[in-house]
């Protein structure tokens, strides 16, 4: 029994929390000010903003931006192209420019060079000619101091061996046909003449 | 008949020289050999004697040697022996091999004009295309065409350069070089 009278108590107690805090909030917003027009003019317009600005307009607007923005993106990448293109260009003018420089000035440093050896070749085969020049004059004198000498030794050693060439000029001839028997008298004739040298060695013996 | 010392005998022309005279001496030599050995066999009994050659059957002949007889044997011996020893050689080359009856002169000539017992020695020389080169003891002598020409060749130079004087030879000049010609 209590039980149930004590909650019945705190029921009630709740009931009137309950009341008064409901009573309280009530109050409350009725003691509040009231709003001035500007305000409310302020409010109407904003509403009207949401109701203006709304999401299909807000989409067209979108959709504007985008296509502005794509607009002006080409542009840019078309602006952004010719400049490319002309900064290309003058970037290939100059590298043509800067290479035909380079290449002028290796051109006349090779130029320089080609002439330089040139002129030391011809130099040197002027040199070499003059040289071999020297060379072939000594080469023809002592040739021609040779070739005489050789000719004096020649002749030389042809009269030395005149006998001998004739002779064997002769035996190659006519070898063949010398008699031994037709000789016999010759060579008696030759002993008999030098008979008496014969005679002396033999005398004198060993 | 008494045999005659060894210098009177009489070297036939037919042995010519020194190679003669030892097949000779040889011959001698078996011949006398034979004989002995016939005697041992059958003494008292003339031997028949083996046929000789021709140099020894003209050997005996010209000097009227008995072959049968020893003492004639042995003085022909000695005398081929004395031939061998003393007799002067003579050399003498010839540029063809000479025939017998040629060699027969020149000895007979050596034998008539040199010495009575002069061997002869055949040489061959065909470079001396004519004549011949006689050697003694101690001389050359040169009586080949080979050296007539040289001993003339003063001559054959006069000749040549009368021939060349006639018609001079044409200039010899030092080639130019492939370059010049260019």
């Amino acid at each position: 029994m209590t039980i149930w009278w004590l909650l019945l108590i705190l029921g009630t107690i709740l009931a009137f929390g309950t009341a008064f805090i409901w009573i309280a909030v009530h109050l409350h917003a009725a003691a509040k000010p009231v709003k001035s027009l500007a305000e409310s003019l302020q409010g109407a317009a904003e509403e009207d903003v949401d109701h203006i600005f709304n999401e299909e307009f807000r989409e067209e607007l979108r959709n504007r931006g985008r296509l502005h923005f794509e607009k002006i993106l080409g542009e840019n990448a078309m602006f952004l192209q010719q400049d490319l293109r002309l900064t290309t260009s003058q970037m290939n003018e100059f590298m043509k420019g800067e290479i035909t420089k380079e290449l002028k000035a290796a051109f006349a440093n090779y130029e320089n060079a080609i002439s330089s050896a040139k002129e030391l070749a011809v130099e040197s085969i002027e040199k070499t000619k003059t040289t071999i020049d020297q060379e072939r004059q000594a080469l023809v004198t002592a040739l021609a101091k040779e070739v005489g000498e050789e000719k004096d030794r020649r002749i030389k050693q042809f009269d030395e061996r005149m006998g001998q060439v004739i002779n064997h000029y002769v035996l190659e001839a006519i070898g063949s046909q010398i008699d031994l028997n037709d000789q016999l008298e010759y060579i008696l004739n030759e002993m008999e003449t030098h008979k008496a040298a014969i005679l002396e060695d033999i005398r004198s013996g060993t | 008949m008494a045999p005659k010392s060894a210098h009177q005998l009489k070297l036939p022309t037919l042995v010519f020289g020194i190679v003669e005279i030892r097949r000779l001496r040889r011959e001698l030599e078996a011949l006398e050999d034979f004989v002995s050995q016939a005697n041992i066999r059958e003494p008292g009994k003339q031997p028949q004697l083996p046929r000789t050659s021709r140099l020894l059957d003209a050997l005996a002949t010209e000097n009227n040697m008995q072959l049968l007889q020893g003492e004639h044997r042995t003085y022909m011996m000695h005398f081929l022996q004395a031939i061998e020893d003393e007799a002067p050689n003579i050399h003498i080359s010839f540029a063809v091999d000479p025939s017998s009856a040629f060699t027969l002169k020149i000895v007979t000539w050596l034998r008539d004009n040199i010495h009575p017992f002069a061997l002869l020695e055949v040489g061959l020389q065909p470079t001396i295309a004519a004549g011949c080169i006689v050697r003694t003891t101690n001389k050359v002598f040169d009586f080949s065409l080979r050296e007539r020409f040289t001993g003339s060749q003063d001559l054959l130079i006069k000749a040549l350069e009368a021939a060349m004087a006639e018609a001079p030879p044409a200039p010899v000049t030092a080639p130019e070089p492939a370059g010049a010609a260019a």
